[in-house]
Order: structure tokens, then C-alpha cells, then sequence
């Protein structure tokens, strides 16, 4: 088909618009947006698609806005042989008008028009191509469908080369395509996607697993029943043969307890005979106790009498050795008596010679303490005077020390006087003169001279010569001064110390030492005579020692020559007479000596007396001691003696009792037989007791009570047979009603069949499988036969945008698998829009190209190319002039960027203006309307209009 | 003294070919009315032994198909039961043997079953009337270790004077399957010894469904099954009318009362015209309801033949109680005028002679399948 010219009227925003096409190569329809280029593509198919009475939602959308007018479309085209001018006019005032120029004219109306137009499209176009190979608006120019179009695939045929005569035709593949869908949706009326079972054969699938699942469950209900019927023969089996041996147990057990009760009888008599046996013992042994009993009887008798025998002699004894004790006794009394009087003898006397020592001693002590008190007394008063004589002033040694410092000071002061003054030299010139110096004489000897100092006035007097008085000059007036000053303070010193001079002082300070010394000592003596003590103590002392010694008793004290007398060459400081003569006013102490002889002489004799005397006191004492001891044995054997003599009375007594009421042959006899039948007795049960055991009662005992148990153990079996026989049985009515063989029959009935519908089902579904397998195979062989030429134009074109490297792999529904470009291959989904979209404008030229020129469909493209690049643009117009080179088909591009196609050298360029509807548009859309309602009316429904 | 003898009447059993009923349904309606054909069979024959004047009917085993049939068999049995009007004894049987679970010892049977009925389940002589004995040789297990019926024999002396003994006996003879690993199997020189010396006058037998004499020794039978109950029988559906005297003469006379076939058929399918023909015949069946078909059929046949064949067999599967087809035998070969017949054109055409010439069925069901697909357009 190729459009010639198409005339919009009141088509959308369109007033009137008519537009001529190239009738082969590019024609290029450019305009502003809304211009109303894609309301010219809408037009041809409403042109085409609806009849003219339609109201359906495209046709309405056509209506132009904002006016009464019905939208008119009318197309002139050639199709095959034939070339015609089609008008139709929706909603208002409707109409359809055919207008066949060629090969024959005809003229149509109406449904016939419309009827006749799409006879004619169907007979020269592929409509499904025409629409293939059209590019929306806004639709992204992609993959085209373009596998199973008729004229396709007879250009593919041509081209392929194999479109011989006897080729069913390319046609046919076509129609066979639906064939190919119906066998598939009758393979997923059994299949599902991965080959899963639905439907018919599912539920096929299903009838058998339910099916064979009752089956078997009720073979297994069956199956129980029989292994119930086994069980049950087993059991009564069992139960059989339990009776039988419980019958044999039985015999067994009887047999055994008639042998156990005989034994048992004859135990009985072993244990009779046992007591028998036991009872003549014991009768035995009671004869011989009493046979010992009487034994033991005369044995005491004579032992007591034996003992009171010896009793007697025993006491004979004692009673001797007493009697000669107590005579001994009273000797030895009269003998300690004796000793002890001598004693006390002895003793007095000592006590009196002590007596009289005491007392000496205390006289002399008296005496002694009078002496001493006195002395003391002498020496204390003697101490207070020296101490007196000691307390004087000079007594002060630092005192005498600083007046000798004055008077050295004098010395000094005088020395220094001396030599700074005159000096008198002397010079003896007789043998010896005597003169005196200011008083004081010298002598000179012949030829000696003295020199004096003239210090000061020196007055030298030769007696009877001459007086001489030598003064010093003024010269010397200050050292005589300091002489005259230091003398005075020598002077006051000595005044202050109360002596004359230094040497005064000097004595007196030695005196007053010696009295400190001659106090020390007294004191010492005081302290010596009074030993520590105080007068007072001494004197109390005294006053004692005077009271104990009567002055009239008191002995003429033995005076002992020159005892306490001191020495006269003693040494000693008492040089007064009142301190040494004392001790004349002493009494001589008494010789105590021959007194305290004697005294200790008595006492040894005391003491040697008293000994004496406790010896024989303590002999006797023990005499007596022994005595008295003697005395309580003979008591204690003369009680024994008594004892005894009952003991052996009454065991006598008893003895001849016991003989008056069975003798001693009597007693023995018994026994003697008591014992025979004893033994006898034993016997006879030995010989019992050994024949029962030799018969083993124990083991016919235990073989009695195994075999009772073997019987309850039989018994208990043959219950719990009996029970699961009852359980058995019970079942076994119970399954008995239920029919479970019928069961079975129709299970497995219905599992045969379910099978054998499984089984026909699957048959079905295998054969439509086989079967779609089978089309779809011959089909994509005839496809990739399609294949090379279709693939062979694409890549022709395509080589334009892409350069010479590209490779494209198209598969047998002729869809563009992948693009290898400088050998790198990349699947269609993966590439870019740009590359998709060149690739699929490149497909549809191609098969424009390819497609007969009377078969042909044109190309329309409604701005595409949107994602191409400027470059890539330029290749793109370059494809579309190869794609027209050598072919004759038609391509119409509609764009609002006339750039992008400014270079594919369109055949024609159509530039749409806007059309609106002239001014009067307003009274003609009344007119319209009025027309419209006047046309309502018409059954028709449609008029020419000019 | 006549007594009517008969065995094997298997109540309770189903045939699978005679269909399941739909999922969840017990039986199909030929099998329901087989069923009913099969007690409708044993009231004929109590109805033969009112009108012979037997003395009484044995039945020798398998009166039941099974211990566990449900309680409506036993209860339709008890019905059919109910209009004899002669003494009936029932033997256990292989099918239904005299073990802890025996149908005829079960409440259901025992409330329902008539007194002229007597269940032999004890094994030894059973005086049916005065001078009448029957000897049952009952199964006691479903495997039986020895030959009963012998077993019994030895056990006997020879009948009194004028006693008539009859022995009722089930499981197959030696001579008809000579096993040897079979301990229960019948001797049949045993029979004839008890027969020769008097200790039995007549060995009605049962498990075999066909009806049968021992060659040269009539007293020795089996009476076969009263309905047919499978396609391996050669003449069943009869009882046994015999006639025995003390004095051991015998007559037998088989009597029929069954009314079903399942019959066998074999034809060859090659043309056109054996169709029509096989058509014929199956139109000509008598009492196509009562018939249970098993077709073996051989041959070579087009695709169009083969259609004609399926279409001629499912005319007249609804009409017979069972119709099936064993085509194994049959090849089916589409020749170029099946494909043409498809009227199919480019690849289409292609793959249909592809499938045409493949062998295998599922080709040829795909090419069916393509046939129906192409016509449906």
C-alpha cells in the first residue's frame, strides 16, 4: 500500500487539512507540537478500523473540541492493483464513500464501502506488517514483531531463494503458525510451566495416589484380619496344648503330695520320738544330780566338822601365845615407867641451869647497855662542844684564802715600793750585831750586809748606837700609797675575820678544821656506842632488861682483870680524861662460861634420859599393840570356832535327813537306770531320723511345691491364651461386619481404572506435547531459513550507523538476539536505547526494503530517534537513503525537530501549520448543528456535503 | 435319592472389567447388575431343586467370595437362601474357609440365615435326612496341609445298609492340576476307592468353575459355578441334578441356570470392509447387557480406518455389560492420504508426514491429535 494524499476535516484540533505523500522514498512531516501530525496517523486507522455509525471511545477522542462537527477523514491510496479514495465521516451527519479508480471503477456507500475497503486491504496488504512496521509516538523504537507476517515471508522466501513452485507457499507457514498455537494450548490443558501436571492430568495424577493409598489400606485391613485368623488358630493350638500339659502337671503334682504327706506323716514320728528320747535325758539327768547332790552333801559335812576341828586348835593356839604376851606386857610398863621418871629428872634439871644462864646473860647485857649510854652520852656532849669550836669565823678557807691574796698584795705592793725607793744596805763590821729594823732585830754577821729597802720610813736602831731613821723622798709617794692601800684592805680583812694578821687567821682556820674532824669523830663514836639505836631505845632496852633481873638475885658480877680496859698507847684523839676514865663507872661482866657448861651439860643428860624413856615407852606401846591384836584373833577363832562347830551340826543334820528319805544306794541305783533308758530312747530315734532322710523328704518337698508352681504358672498361661484369644476373637467379630473385602475389590477397582484413566490422559498429553514439539520444530526451520536474507538487509544498513565490524545474531522469529561490534557482542536487552533504537529502525527499513513493492506497507515513524546522537543521526539519514536505494517503498516521518532528518534527502517535506477554523467557524458550528439535528431524523444518517 | 449339587458361588465378588463405579462409588451398574445376576442365579437353582424333588442341595465351597464381604452380601445371600425349599448345606471353601473369621458363623449370617440352611463347617458325616448322610470335607484354613476329601474317606467304613452317602468335597483333582507341591490337591484314585467299596456313592467337588466329570467315573464331579465369573471358563453357569441310589448307580444331569457370557472374540481388522463387518457382528450379539466382550483384534490399518475402528468400538461399549479391546495386535499405518486429508500446508504439512512416518503410538496419537487440531480451524 502506499498513501497518496489524506484530508483531515474537523478531526481534532485539525479545521482542514490536506496532505500529499511521495508515492515511494521519505516524506517528511514537520510542525510544532500539537500541530496535529500524529492526529493524521490516529486518522488512518479510524479510517480504516471503525464504520462510520461507531461511538466508540477512539471515535469520540476525534470529535474536535469545543464544536458541534462530526470528525471527517479521507485517504487516496493504491493497493495492489487497485487505487482508491476512501471518506468516511463519524458522529455527525455520517457517511463512508469508496471510490475505486483502478483496475475497474467502483462506487460504494456506507457499510458496503466499508465492507469492500477492508475486503480489498485484506486481499493486497498485511495489515499486522503495516502495523509492525509503524513507530508510535512516545513509544520507545524497539524490537518490531515481525516474525509470521504474509508479506514478510514471502520477501523472506524470495530472497531466501527457495520459493519454488512446488512450495506450498510462504502462506501456508503463516496459517500454519495458528496450528502451532493450538497445540500448545493443548499441551498446557496437561502441562504446566516445567512440565507440572494440571488439569485433566493431575487430577488423573491424584485419582491414582488416592486410589492406590485406599488400596492399600484396605489390603492392609485385610491383611490384619488373616494375621488375626493366624493368631487365633495359634493361640487355640496353644491353648490345646497348654490343657494337655496342665493335665500331665496335674497327675504329677498328685503323686507328689501323696509322697510328701506319707513323709510328712513319718517326720511326725521322728519328732515323737525325739521328744522321747529328749524327755528320758532329762529324767536321767535328774537322777544323777541328785546322786551328785548327795555326794556334794556328805562331802560338806565332813569338810565343816574338819574346819571346826581345826577351829579349836587354832584358838588353843592363840590363847597360849596371849597369856605370855600380857605378862611380858606389864614388865615392860613398869620398865618405861622407870625411864620416863628419870627423864623428867634429867629434864628439870636442865631447865634449871638454862635458867640460870638466862639470866646471867641478861645482867651482863644490862650492864653493857648502861655503859654505852653513858658513853654516848659523854661523846654527844663532847661532839657539841667541838662542833662549837669548829663553827668560828675563820672557818671559811675561801675567807683565810682571799686576806693571804690580800696580803700577797701588800707583799707586792711593799716589793714594788722597795725597788723603786732608796735602799740601806748594812754591812756587818763586827762579829755579830745585833740591830733592829723598825722594831724588828737582826743580826749581821761579820762581812754579811743587808740591804733594806727605804720604802718608807725605816727606822733602824743599832742598839745603843744609834737610832737611824731613813725616809724616802717625794718620789716614791705613789707606791707607798698603793702599799698604805693595800695594807688597809689586808687591815679590814683581818678585822672582818676578827684576827689580828694573816697568820692568826691561818691558826685559826687549822683549829676549826681539827674540831670538824674531832665532831666526826665523836659522832662516830655515839653512833658505834648506841649500835644504831636512838637513847631512847637503849634506854627502854634497859628499863627491860631491869625489870627481868631482880636486883636481890642479882649475882656478885665476876670481875675479869684488864678486859674492856683501853691501852694507853692506843691512839686516838680523846685526850680529854672525861672520855677515856669512863669505863670505870662499868660493872665487870659476869663468866657466863661455866654456866652455860653446865647448862648444856643437863641438857644432854635430858635428853639422853628422855630417849631412854621413849624407847621404853614405845616397847611397851608395841607389846601392847600386839597384844591387844592377839587378843581380837583369839575372839575372832573363838567366833569361827562357833561357826564352824553350827556348820558342821547342821550339815550332819542335813545329811542324815537326806539318808532317812533315800539312801545312798538307793539314789545310785536310780540313776544307773534313768541313764540306760535314755540311751536306749536315742537309739531308737537315730534309727527313725535316719531312715526319713534316707528317703530325701527335702527334695520330695521341693519337687512337690515346683510342680504346685509349675501348675499356678500353667494356670496363669493358659488366662492370659484365653484373654488375648478373647481379644483375638473380639476383633475379629468386629471386623467381620465391616465388609473390609468388599473394600479391598472396590479399591482396587478403582485403582485400575484410575490407572487406566492416568494412562490415557498422560497418552494425551504426551501426544500434544509430541505433537507441539514436533510443529515448533519444522516451524523454526523454516524460520531460520528466513533468517539470512532478513538478517542480511539489517546488517547492511546497520553497518551505515555502526561501521563494517558489526555482526548482528537474529533469531528464527526474525528478533535481533544480540549486536557484536568490533567482536565484542552484546544481547539486544543490553544495549543502549540509542543502539536499540537504530537497530530497530534499521530492521523495519529493512524489511520495507525487502518487502515487494506491491506487498509493501509504508514505514511510518512518528519522532523517533530521540536517543540518537547528532553523529549517529547523520548515519541514520544515510540508512534511510540506502534503504530507498534500489526499492521502492514508502516512509513517512513525522517529527517537531525537523533537524534530526534535515539530512536523509526526503523525497518531500510537508510542513504543517496550524488549520483552525475560520471565523465563522462559530455560525457554521450552528449551522452544523442544526444540520446535525435535521440529519438526526434521517434513517440513513448520513448526506453528501460539498 | 436326588439331590442338587453346586459349588463356587463366590457371592460377593466383582469383576474389574465390568468397571468401578465413579470415585467413591462401590460398584459400576454392570457390576451391580452382575451381582444381582449371580443371586438371581442361585435362587433359579433352588427353584430347580424344588421342581427336580430334590432331597436336598450341597454346595461344595466358596459360597462366599470371601470371609470379609460386608454385611449386605451376607444379607442378600440369606435373602436368596430364604426361598429354597429344601435342605441346604453350605461347605467352607477355599475362599471362605471354616477359620476363626467364617462368614457363616458370623452374628450377621447367623440372625438372617434360614433353619433349612446348614453350615458344614465341622468336618465328618452329617445326616441330612434318614438314610441320607453327607460327608463334609470342610477347610478349616485357607492352605490345608493334606488332601481333606481323602482325609475323610480313610476315616470312614464302608455306609450301612441303605444309607446314601454323599461327599462334599472342594479344591482341585489331581488330574486336572497335577501339582506336586500342592499337599492339598484331591486324589482322585482315593474317591474312586471310597465309591468302589461303598464307603461314598457320589464326590460332589467344588472350586472349579467350569462344570466337570471325572473321565469313566460320573460320580465324581464338579458342578461348576452357577453364573460365569471369568472368561477362562469353558461351560459354566450349570448345577448338578443327581440321582444316587445305595446300591452306588448314579445319573448327573447338568441344568442350567445362569444367564451371563463372557465370550472371547477374535477378528482381523485390514479394510474397510472388516470393519463394517466387525460392526455387524458386534451388532448382532444376543444379550449384549448380559455380556462381558474381551475383543482381540489384528491387523494393519490408516489412520482413517483406525478412527472408523475407535469410532465403532465406542457404538457399542455402552450396549455390552464389558467391551474390552485388545488392539496390541493392531498396527496402525497412515498412509499419504491421511496427511493430504489434514488439508495442511508449509511446515504444518511437514511435521504431519513426519509423524506419519514415525512408528511409535504416541506418534501416531500426536498425528491424531494434529487431525483434530487442522479440522477444528
Amino acid at each position: 500500500m502506499r498513501l497518496l494524499r489524506i484530508r483531515l476535516r474537523d478531526f481534532r484540533g485539525v479545521h482542514d487539512r490536506e496532505v500529499h505523500l511521495a508515492e515511494s522514498g521519505v516524506t517528511v512531516l514537520e510542525g510544532e507540537n500539537e500541530v496535529g501530525k500524529t492526529s493524521t496517523v490516529v486518522a488512518l486507522d479510524l479510517l480504516i478500523d471503525f464504520r462510520d455509525d461507531s461511538k466508540a471511545a477512539p471515535v469520540r477522542a476525534a470529535a474536535p473540541s469545543g464544536r458541534d462537527a462530526g470528525p471527517e477523514v479521507e485517504a487516496e491510496f493504491v493497493t495492489g492493483p487497485y487505487r482508491v479514495v476512501y471518506r468516511k465521516r463519524w458522529l455527525r451527519r455520517r457517511l463512508t464513500e469508496l471510490t475505486v479508480t483502478g483496475p475497474s471503477t467502483e462506487q460504494l456507500t456506507g457499510r458496503e464501502a466499508h465492507d469492500r475497503l477492508l475486503a480489498i486491504l485484506d486481499e493486497t496488504m498485511d495489515r499486522d506488517l503495516w502495523l509492525a512496521l509503524r513507530v508510535e509516538q512516545h513509544t520507545p523504537l524497539g524490537q518490531a514483531d515481525l516474525g509470521g507476517h504474509d508479506a514478510l515471508t514471502r520477501a523472506l522466501d524470495r530472497a531466501a531463494g527457495g520459493a519454488g513452485a512446488e512450495a506450498v507457499g510462504p502462506a501456508a507457514d503463516a496459517a500454519a503458525e495458528g496450528l502451532v498455537e493450538r497445540a500448545l494450548a493443548e499441551v498446557r490443558r496437561y502441562l504446566g510451566g516445567h512440565g507440572r501436571p494440571v488439569g485433566p492430568l493431575r487430577e488423573a495424577g491424584e485419582r491414582v495416589a488416592a486410589a492406590r493409598t485406599e488400596a492399600e489400606v484396605a489390603a492392609a485391613s485385610v491383611s490384619e484380619v488373616e494375621r488375626d485368623v493366624e493368631l487365633r488358630a495359634d493361640l487355640d493350638r496353644e491353648a490345646t496344648a497348654l490343657a494337655e500339659e496342665r493335665r500331665g502337671q496335674n497327675d504329677r503334682v498328685r503323686e507328689l503330695e501323696d509322697r510328701w504327706s506319707a513323709l510328712q506323716a513319718r517326720q511326725q514320728e521322728v519328732a515323737t520320738s525325739a521328744e522321747r528320747a529328749e524327755a528320758a535325758r532329762e529324767r536321767a539327768g535328774r537322777a544323777t544330780e541328785r546322786q551328785d547332790a548327795r555326794a556334794r552333801l556328805v562331802a560338806a559335812a565332813e569338810a565343816a566338822e574338819r574346819a571346826a576341828d581345826q577351829a579349836g586348835r587354832t584358838l588353843a593356839g592363840l590363847e597360849t601365845g596371849d597369856h605370855a604376851r600380857r605378862e611380858d606386857l606389864a614388865e615392860r610398863r613398869a620398865e618405861a615407867d622407870r625411864a620416863v621418871a628419870a627423864s623428867d629428872a634429867a629434864t628439870a634439871a636442865a631447865r634449871a641451869a638454862a635458867e640460870a644462864l638466862t639470866l646471867a646473860r641478861d645482867r651482863t647485857e644490862l650492864a653493857d647497855l648502861r655503859g654505852r649510854l653513858r658513853r654516848a652520852g659523854t661523846a654527844e656532849e663532847a661532839r657539841r662542844e667541838a662542833a662549837r669550836a669548829a663553827g668560828g669565823p675563820c672557818a671559811d678557807a675561801a675567807a683565810v684564802d682571799r686576806l693571804e691574796g690580800l696580803d700577797r698584795a701588800v707583799v707586792q705592793a711593799e716589793a714594788e715600793l722597795a725597788a723603786g725607793a732608796a735602799t740601806v744596805e748594812l754591812t756587818g763590821t763586827a762579829a755579830r750585831t745585833t740591830l733592829a729594823v723598825d722594831g724588828v732585830e737582826r743580826e749581821i754577821d761579820a762581812g754579811g750586809s743587808t740591804t733594806l729597802p727605804v720604802a718608807d720610813a725605816v727606822a733602824i736602831d743599832v742598839p745603843g748606837v744609834v737610832r737611824m731613821t731613813v725616809r724616802p723622798g717625794l718620789d716614791g709617794a705613789a707606791a707607798r700609797r698603793r702599799v698604805a692601800e693595800a695594807r688597809a684592805a689586808r687591815d679590814e680583812a683581818c678585822t672582818a675575820l676578827g684576827v689580828a694578821d694573816v697568820a692568826e687567821a691561818r691558826v685559826a682556820l687549822r683549829t676549826a678544821g681539827e674540831a670538824a674532824a674531832r665532831v666526826r669523830e665523836l659522832a662516830a663514836v655515839v653512833e658505834r656506842e648506841l649500835d644504831g639505836r636512838s637513847l631512847d631505845d637503849v634506854r627502854a632496852a634497859i628499863a627491860v632488861l631491869a625489870e627481868r633481873v631482880p636486883a636481890e638475885v642479882a649475882p656478885e658480877p665476876v670481875r675479869r682483870r684488864g678486859a674492856r680496859r683501853p691501852a694507853t698507847d692506843e691512839p686516838g684523839l680523846f685526850e680529854e680524861a672525861g672520855l677515856l676514865d669512863d669505863a670505870s663507872a662499868d660493872p665487870e661482866p659476869e663468866d657466863l662460861e661455866p654456866l652455860r657448861v653446865e647448862a648444856v651439860r643437863t641438857l644432854d643428860v635430858a635428853d639422853e634420859a628422855h630417849r631412854e624413856a621413849r624407847g621404853a615407852e614405845e616397847a611397851w606401846r608395841r607389846l601392847d599393840a600386839s597384844v591387844t591384836t592377839a587378843g581380837a584373833e583369839v575372839v575372832a577363832a573363838r567366833t569361827a570356832l562357833a561357826v564352824a562347830r553350827s556348820e558342821a551340826d547342821r550339815r550332819a543334820a542335813e545329811l542324815r535327813d537326806a539318808r532317812a528319805e533315800h539312801t545312798d544306794e538307793a539314789l545310785a541305783a536310780a540313776a544307773t537306770d534313768a541313764l540306760a533308758r535314755a540311751r536306749r530312747y536315742e537309739a531308737d530315734h537315730e534309727q527313725r531320723a535316719a531312715a526319713l532322710e534316707a528317703d530325701d523328704p527335702t527334695t520330695v518337698e521341693a519337687l512337690y511345691a515346683t510342680a504346685k508352681r509349675a501348675v499356678e504358672s500353667l494356670s496363669s498361661r493358659t488366662a492370659d491364651v484365653e484373654r488375648r484369644r478373647a481379644e483375638v476373637t473380639g476383633r475379629l467379630q468386629v471386623a467381620g461386619g465391616e465388609g473390609r473385602h468388599d473394600r479391598l475389590v472396590a479399591a482396587r477397582s478403582e485403582l485400575a481404572a484410575a490407572e487406566r484413566e492416568h494412562a490415557s490422559v498422560s497418552r494425551r498429553a504426551a501426544a500434544a506435547t509430541r505433537l507441539h514439539e514436533t510443529l515448533a520444530r519444522r516451524r523454526d526451520e523454516v524460520r531460520r531459513a528466513y533468517v539470512a536474507p532478513f538478517r542480511r538487509e539489517v546488517e547492511r544498513l546497520a553497518r551505515i550507523v555502526f561501521g563494517p565490524s558489526l555482526a548482528l545474531e537474529v533469531d528464527p522469529a526474525l528478533r535481533i538476539v544480540s549486536r557484536t561490534l568490533n567482536g565484542v557482542t552484546v544481547p539486544f536487552d543490553a544495549l543502549s536505547s540509542g543502539a536499540k533504537e537504530q537497530l530497530g529502525l534499521c530492521a523495519r527499513l529493512a524489511v520495507a526494503a525487502l518487502v515487494d513493492a506491491e506487498d509493501g506497507v509504508p514505514v511510518l515513524i512518528d519522532d523517533a530517534l530521540g536517543h540518537s546522537d547528532p553523529g549517529r543521526l547523520e548515519r541514520l539519514a544515510a540508512v534511510f537513503g540506502a534503504a530507498a536505494a534500489g526499492s521502492s517503498h514508502q516512509v513517512v516521518v513525522l517529527t517537531c525537530t525537523p533537524a534530526r532528518y534535515r539530512g536523509i534527502g526526503a523525497t518531500r517535506t510537508v510542513t504543517l501549520n496550524p488549520s483552525y477554523p475560520p471565523p465563522q467557524a462559530v455560525a457554521d458550528a450552528e449551522q452544523d448543528r442544526d444540520d446535525d439535528e435535521a440529519g438526526s431524523s434521517d434513517q440513513d444518517g448520513f448526506r453528501e456535503t460539498g | 435319592m436326588r439331590f442338587v449339587h453346586t459349588a463356587d458361588w463366590q457371592l460377593g465378588m466383582t469383576r474389574r472389567f465390568l468397571g468401578a463405579g465413579r470415585v467413591g462409588q462401590a460398584v459400576g451398574e454392570a457390576q451391580a447388575r452382575f451381582a444381582q445376576a449371580r443371586l438371581d442365579a442361585v435362587t433359579a437353582l433352588g427353584r430347580v431343586a424344588a421342581e427336580e424333588g430334590a432331597a436336598f442341595v450341597v454346595v461344595c465351597g466358596d459360597v462366599f467370595e470371601s470371609n470379609l464381604v460386608g454385611p449386605d452380601v451376607v444379607g442378600r445371600a440369606c435373602e436368596a437362601l430364604r426361598s429354597f425349599t429344601v435342605p441346604v448345606l453350605l461347605l467352607p471353601g477355599n475362599h471362605d474357609p471354616a477359620d476363626a473369621s467364617l462368614v457363616m458363623r458370623r452374628a450377621d449370617f447367623a440372625r438372617r440365615c434360614p433353619p433349612h440352611v446348614t453350615v458344614l463347617d465341622r468336618p465328618g458325616v452329617h445326616e441330612v435326612a434318614p438314610g441320607v448322610e453327607v460327608v463334609a470335607a470342610t477347610w478349616a484354613t485357607k492352605r490345608p496341609l493334606s488332601d481333606l476329601v481323602a482325609d475323610r474317606l480313610r476315616a470312614l467304613d464302608p455306609a450301612p445298609e441303605g444309607v446314601v452317602r454323599v461327599l462334599a468335597g472342594h479344591g482341585a483333582v489331581d488330574v486336572l492340576s497335577p501339582d506336586d507341591r500342592n499337599p492339598a490337591v484331591i486324589h482322585t484314585a482315593e474317591c474312586r476307592a471310597a465309591l468302589a467299596d461303598g464307603r461314598v456313592h457320589y464326590v460332589a467337588l467344588g472350586d472349579r468353575h467350569s462344570t466337570w466329570q471325572l473321565h469313566g467315573e460320573p460320580r465324581i464331579a464338579y458342578s461348576g459355578a452357577p453364573e460365569v465369573t471369568s472368561h477362562e471358563e469353558t461351560d459354566p453357569g450349570n448345577v448338578l441334578v443327581v440321582d444316587v441310589g445305595a446300591d452306588g448307580a448314579a445319573s448327573v444331569r447338568p441344568v442350567r441356570v445362569g444367564r451371563w457370557a463372557f465370550v472371547r472374540e477374535h477378528a482381523v481388522v485390514d479394510t474397510d470392509e472388516d470393519l463394517a463387518a466387525l460392526d455387524a457382528r458386534l451388532d448382532a450379539l444376543d444379550a449384549p447387557e448380559r455380556t462381558a466382550l474381551r475383543l482381540v483384534l489384528e491387523g494393519t490399518v490408516t489412520l482413517r480406518q483406525r478412527a472408523r475402528l475407535d469410532e465403532v468400538v465406542e457404538a457399542h461399549a455402552p450396549v455390552l455389560a464389558a467391551l474390552e479391546v485388545d488392539v496390541a495386535g493392531v498396527a496402525t499405518r497412515p498412509d499419504d492420504a491421511d496427511v493430504e486429508a489434514l488439508g495442511l500446508t508449509g511446515f504444518a504439512a511437514d511435521a504431519a508426514r513426519e509423524l506419519a512416518e514415525a512408528t511409535d503410538p504416541e506418534a501416531l496419537d500426536a498425528l491424531a491429535l494434529l487431525h483434530r487440531l487442522a479440522v477444528t480451524r
